[in-house]
């Protein structure tokens, strides 16, 4: 009901002493009271005592001479006394002898006994008081008086008390909240306007305003005094505060006006640059086409005169036409590195973000490497504990490898050794080629990565290079986001690493790399039957490999679990399995892909150095073959169960504007064993396409009139023809569109740059499988 | 026991049950107080039920009594037997009677004896004189003889106190009272209390 705790100070203080003196009047009118009613009882008694006595007195007489009358007569005088209800004389002998009532005669009450050596007795009782006394008559014992007497007196006497004392108590209260409301002010007033300062300054925020002090020194005028301390001391940091503030202001304004005067400044320079880039950019992609288109024509020709295609050459004259083919070779390879530096340079290098796994991609680099190494009889090992996808531009990365790769080949003796190393490190893929050659000097090795380098002793024309390939190779690995160094011993060898940023851990697990070919898979996967190697020796695997690319697209397992994993997902138009695994062995992985409707059509074709047929066959395998296996033989088992399906009547339609060009393609192309059909536009290549059946189309993409993309979305747009194979060969600078869309729409991109003809026969291999070139190869 | 015994006692004395009644839940306290009283007063303090007193047993204590209520001159004080003395003039109708109520007696510091005289030349040293009826007929001689001695004069002759007696006892009822005769006491130089002339059926003033 009370909730004194809220009250105000000023409240709490006055209920304080009201609460004091109320209770210390209540103790001392209770006190009062208390005495006043002992001191009144006493008083009665003696009041009725004395009554008693003068009674007793004046009966004497009558007891004696035995007049009650007389004795009653003196009895009622005490009507007087309004409050004596009866009065009773006693004989000696304690006969009543004359009574008296108040209201009218009732009972005659006995007298009670007076002890002996007492002259009178009292007692309260019932709201009475009784007093008995008894006569005494010259020493001797005459009779006795019995009063009773109501305690109206004292009842009367306690009200009026009573009335009385509450009117002092609530009269000293009234006086007293006076007094306490003022008095309480000495100390609820400071506090209270100190609270009412305290916030107000709160609410306005203004440090200035200051609590009166006040007058008394006590602990509230210390607390007061306190508080206008730390005001002063918020208000002084408030104005530096303020005036921190207003120079920071004031700052933020130059800088901003500095700041756009440079912007405008740096706009103009910007535009001025962006207008230099512009052009540098035009020059480069002019350069490109028009450095490339010539040379290409030199190098390609001095090919085909080195080989003898257009007839035999005397030795003087091979011999002249390896020189050119060598420089304009090395003149070609300058020159794409001086493009690719300049195209770093101007940041104008644009990188594809694609995950692959290394594996996957180290097959293509290596296929142009092993020719190198074959020839100076060097080992080529390669050890890939890397499981992780990459994170890079995919033809970059073959890129580098193919620099270092080429660098080792070029600087190690003939029957040296190259290993290439690739493992999982951090959250990067550290791939490391090391070779047996002749190793980098401690101070070279800091220099080896600038642009022109040579290590000094190399030049001496066996080792000839452009001196760009490594500190190209060193930004392209910068550039997205690795490091590459280098460790050598000198004459003992080299070791080149370089690491490059892997794909988030999450998709670790299985390379997305076929999902993601699985577009280009269906369109031409028709075309190039895929083949399973189920082994768990690794290089068995790669040796199975070897065999089937280009002809065969390969996918491998270790164990025969992943067989089965891979078997499902994949579907590969052919199984080879080794029987000896850990796990579960090549038989029982057989009987499983058997037993599963999904993959009993799947031909299986056992490799194996146990001689075991008639269990494998039980099985239902489809062939058997015992390891060692050579080429011819797993070739042939396995054309037996895949058809081929390439079309017969297949030819190549090759699209380029440069009649150069042309020849040159139809010649490679006719001495791999392709039938080729040239045409000098894209308008007259839709007119043959819209007329004839052909396997493939080779296609230059800068052409007059109708350029490459044009004819690609026509090609693309026609329903018989949306499945026809594109590959694509261009001298040009491709943007990350053009890169993109090429990926979706063609099968395969060809660089017109030093080497492309064996990677186009690579490519058309793949593309359009092998049967061709068997054929052709069979006639010639 | 003495709870039990208490309880025996009281239900013995039902006029003190009957006194006390009001008492309520304490009259337990007060029957043991009154126990251990009466077990103390018992005997002086609730005399035995005499029996109703005879007649000139009444008037043998009223003689008593006035010598109580009464002032002598001075002059008259010291007695020569150092005792105060009543009378009996005539033939002594009290008997036992009065020597029995005056036994032990004291008025002021003097033992109260009685004596029977024959004539008023005896009465010396009597502060009170009771004259029998057996005087009648000499009563004005003998009131006459006594004049101005500074004796009571008491008795029951009728007409004594309009006779010159002093204090005359007359019959009410059968409650005995006496008359006065004030103008014969002051003669005599005797001054009665107003207490003792409260209680006097008469009190004459003779014109003199």
């Amino acid at each position: 009901m009370l909730d004194i705790k809220n009250y105000s100070i000023s409240k709490k203080l006055t209920w304080m002493n009201m609460l004091v003196s109320g209770v210390a009047l209540l103790l001392a009118c209770a006190g009062f009271c208390a005495y006043d009613l002992y001191s009144f009882r006493a008083s009665l008694i003696s009041s009725v005592s004395i009554q008693a006595q003068i009674i007793g007195d004046n009966t004497v007489s009558a007891l004696l001479f035995n007049d009650p009358n007389s004795a009653e007569k003196t009895l009622s005088a005490l009507d007087a006394n309004r409050h004596v209800i009866y009065a009773q004389i006693y004989t000696r002998d304690g006969q009543p002898f004359a009574g008296y009532w108040r209201e009218r005669a009732g009972e005659t009450l006995s007298l009670p006994v007076i002890p002996s050596g007492q002259t009178q007795i009292h007692w309260f009782k019932n709201g009475h008081l009784g007093l008995a006394r008894s006569i005494v008559f010259q020493g001797k014992p005459t009779g006795a008086v019995y009063i009773l007497s109501d305690l109206g007196a004292m009842n009367d006497r306690l009200k009026s008390y009573a009335v009385i004392t509450l009117l002092v108590f609530l009269a000293s209260l009234v006086v007293a909240l006076l007094i306490s409301r003022i008095s309480q002010r000495v100390i609820s007033e400071p506090v209270t306007q100190l609270a009412q300062t305290v916030r107000i300054v709160s609410n306005e925020k203004n440090y200035s305003i200051r609590a009166g002090i006040s007058p008394n020194r006590d602990e509230v005028s210390t607390l007061i005094e306190s508080v206008n301390e730390m005001l002063e001391q918020i208000q002084q940091r408030d104005g530096a505060l303020r005036r921190a503030q207003q120079e920071l202001e004031q700052r933020v304004r130059e800088r901003t006006i500095q700041l756009a005067v440079a912007n405008k400044e740096l706009d103009l320079r910007n535009r001025e640059v962006e207008r230099g880039t512009k052009l540098k950019s035009k020059f480069l992609a002019s350069m490109s086409h028009e450095l490339r288109t010539p040379l290409n024509a030199i190098v390609g020709f001095s090919d085909l005169l080195a080989e003898g295609t257009p007839g035999q050459l005397n030795d003087k004259q091979r011999r002249f036409v390896n020189h050119i083919k060598q420089g304009s070779a090395h003149l070609l390879q300058l020159i794409n590195d001086i493009l690719d530096l300049s195209k770093i340079e101007a940041g104008q290098l644009e990188l594809r973000s694609e995950e692959f796994l290394v594996t996957d991609a180290l097959p293509e680099v290596l296929s142009t490497i092993h020719p190198l190494a074959l020839a100076k009889n060097i080992q080529v090992k390669q050890k890939v504990e890397s499981k992780s996808l990459v994170k890079a531009d995919r033809v970059r990365f073959k890129q580098i490898l193919y620099n270092l790769l080429s660098n080792a080949v070029k600087f190690t003796p003939k029957a040296g050794r190259i290993a290439i190393e690739c493992v999982d490190h951090r959250d990067f893929v550290r791939v490391s080629v090391t070779d047996s050659g002749i190793g980098i000097r401690l101070e070279d090795q800091k220099v080896i990565f600038d642009e022109f380098r040579q290590v000094e002793g190399t030049t001496d024309g066996t080792h000839e290079g452009t001196g760009l390939g490594l500190a190209i190779t060193k930004r392209l690995v910068e550039q997205q986001g690795g490091q590459i160094s280098v460790e050598s011993e000198l004459g003992k060898g080299s070791r080149f690493s370089f690491t490059l940023p892997a794909a988030d851990s999450t998709s670790k697990v299985q390379p997305p790399a076929e999902p993601a070919k699985a577009p280009v898979l269906a369109t031409s996967g028709r075309l190039t039957p895929l083949v399973l190697i189920v082994d768990d020796e690794n290089s068995s695997r790669e040796l199975l490999a070897g065999y089937l690319e280009p002809e065969y697209r390969v996918a491998m397992a270790e164990s025969g679990f992943e067989a089965l994993k891979k078997a499902h997902q994949l579907r590969p138009d052919a199984i080879t399995l080794d029987v000896l695994m850990p796990g579960s062995s090549g038989f029982e992985t057989l009987a499983a892909l058997r037993k599963d409707p999904e993959t009993t059509n799947i031909p299986i074709i056992i490799l194996s150095i146990v001689d075991q047929k008639q269990v494998g066959f039980a099985l239902g395998a489809a062939d058997y073959l015992i390891k060692p296996v050579r080429r011819p033989a797993l070739l042939e088992a396995i054309r037996k169960h895949v058809p081929s399906p390439a079309d017969d009547d297949s030819s190549i339609l090759l699209v380029d504007d440069d009649p150069k060009a042309l020849e040159l393609l139809e010649e490679a192309l006719r001495s791999a064993g392709y039938e080729t059909q040239g045409v000098r536009s894209g308008t007259r290549a839709l007119e043959v396409l819209s007329n004839k059946v052909v396997g493939a189309l080779l296609l230059d993409l800068l052409m007059p009139g109708m350029d490459g993309f044009e004819v690609i979305r026509h090609v693309r747009q026609d329903a018989l023809l949306k499945d026809l194979p594109i590959l694509v060969m261009t001298g040009k600078n491709l943007s990350n569109e053009e890169m993109t869309l090429l990926g979706h729409e063609t099968q395969a991109l060809l660089q017109k740059d030093g080497s492309w003809q064996e990677q186009l026969i690579v490519e058309l291999r793949r593309v359009i499988g092998g049967r061709n070139l068997a054929k052709s190869a069979g006639q010639t | 026991m003495s709870y039990v015994r208490g309880t025996r006692f009281l239900s013995c004395i039902p006029q003190d049950r009957r006194t006390w009644r009001g008492l309520g839940r304490h009259a337990w306290l007060v029957a043991v107080a009154i126990t251990v009283a009466w077990g103390l007063l018992a005997v002086p303090v609730l005399p035995a039920q005499n029996p109703k007193p005879t007649e000139f047993q009444v008037k043998a204590a009223y003689l008593y009594n006035f010598g109580r209520f009464i002032e002598w001159p001075a002059n008259l004080m010291p007695a020569k037997t150092g005792s105060f003395t009543i009378c009996v003039l005539g033939e002594d109708p009290f008997g036992p009677a009065l020597d029995a109520t005056l036994a032990g007696e004291m008025i002021g510091n003097q033992k109260v004896v009685a004596r029977r005289i024959s004539g008023p030349p005896d009465s010396g040293d009597c502060r009170i004189l009771f004259i029998s009826s057996t005087e009648a007929s000499r009563l004005n001689k003998i009131i006459e003889s006594l004049d101005k001695t500074g004796v009571l004069t008491v008795s029951d002759i009728p007409l004594f106190s309009q006779r010159g007696g002093m204090i005359q006892f007359v019959l009410e009822g059968n409650r005995i009272r006496f008359e006065v005769n004030l103008t014969a006491t002051h003669r005599a130089g005797l001054t009665l209390s107003s207490e003792l002339l409260k209680v006097a059926t008469t009190i004459r003033r003779d014109r003199d």
